[in-house]
């Protein structure tokens, strides 16, 4: 536990080298079932375009043109359901399969019983490709898988996860529940 | 002789000018040239020869719809670039908060840990 931890807060940036985005398309189903969903793809002329849109003096979007510039694709999908159930362990599984290799390591898992949450937060380091990072996060009504390829600072994204002066979209959960104290790390 | 010949006879015969008809011609070559006024100046814009008007025609026929052409693919190019950067900040957002969800997570369970 203390090493994950450790990992995380030592741990600045992730990958280098080359490589490709996970296959999420098996996801895709899922968006008949979920309530909302958010599906954003962006890589190659599509990201230094949005990056060029990226405003130098809006101290915000700086924080995200900074962080951002170099990487090759963003790739994120949400996935919010009005009853739980509505997506299986076998729509992770194949995700999971896809970091099974070497180049992948995986850095934080939580699956907490109690709240049915699933967190899990892998790093590319090794292999060929530009590093990378993925992140799968699940509670009952809600599936969110994240895949960025290329060098990111963790402590950066991290921070602008925390901050609210990056515009909100509807689609961002905020009411939690809070976290419980007995949880169980994997 | 037919009386359509003797007509043309009458009407294309030989008529010596007026006498002053030299010195009229001569003297209007050496007046001055008459000003136009300001009016007479902005009318002739409107009112230009016609091979203008067509040069001018053409060169609207081409520049018009290029123009036209440009400026919607500049929109366009705009619109796509804000739904792109609206794109990219709630991807970062979304990967931000998760990862921060987890440092989070981790941190209590370290806590609780530390505490146990």
């Amino acid at each position: 536990m203390k090493t994950f931890c450790s990992l995380i807060v030592f741990f600045g940036i992730a990958g280098a080298g080359y490589g490709q985005a996970l296959d999420l398309k098996r996801l895709d189903r899922l968006a008949d079932k979920a309530s909302d969903t958010a599906d954003v793809t962006l890589d190659g002329s599509l990201l230094k375009m949005a990056v060029k849109f990226l405003s130098a003096s809006d101290p915000d979007e700086a924080k995200v043109k900074k962080l951002v510039e170099g990487l090759k694709g963003i790739y994120v999908k949400t996935f919010e359901f009005e009853k739980e159930g509505e997506y299986a362990d076998s729509d992770l599984a194949e995700i999971r399969n896809q970091l099974r290799t070497p180049e992948w390591s995986r850095i934080v898992g939580i699956h907490s019983r109690k709240d049915k949450e699933i967190a899990e937060i892998y790093i590319k380091v090794g292999g060929p490709g530009p590093g990378g990072l993925a992140i799968i996060a699940a509670d009952p009504k809600e599936l969110t898988v994240v895949n960025i390829v290329g060098k990111i600072d963790l402590d950066q994204l991290s921070d602008l996860g925390g901050e609210l002066g990056v515009p909100k979209l509807d689609l961002e959960k905020t009411d939690k529940p809070k976290p419980p104290k007995n949880k169980e790390d994997e | 002789m037919s009386y359509l010949e003797d007509d043309l006879k009458m009407a294309l015969r030989r008529a010596e000018p007026s006498e002053d008809f030299t010195e009229r011609v001569l003297a209007r070559l050496h007046a001055p040239a008459r000003k136009r006024n300001l009016w007479e100046e902005f009318t002739v814009l409107f009112f230009p020869p016609r091979l203008q008007w067509v040069a001018l025609r053409v060169v609207a026929s081409i520049a018009i719809p290029f123009a036209a052409l440009q400026y919607h693919k500049e929109q366009k190019l705009r619109a796509e670039g804000a739904m792109a950067k609206q794109q990219l900040v709630f991807a970062m957002r979304v990967a931000g908060s998760k990862l921060h969800h987890v440092q989070r997570k981790v941190l209590e369970m370290t806590q609780t840990e530390n505490r146990l």
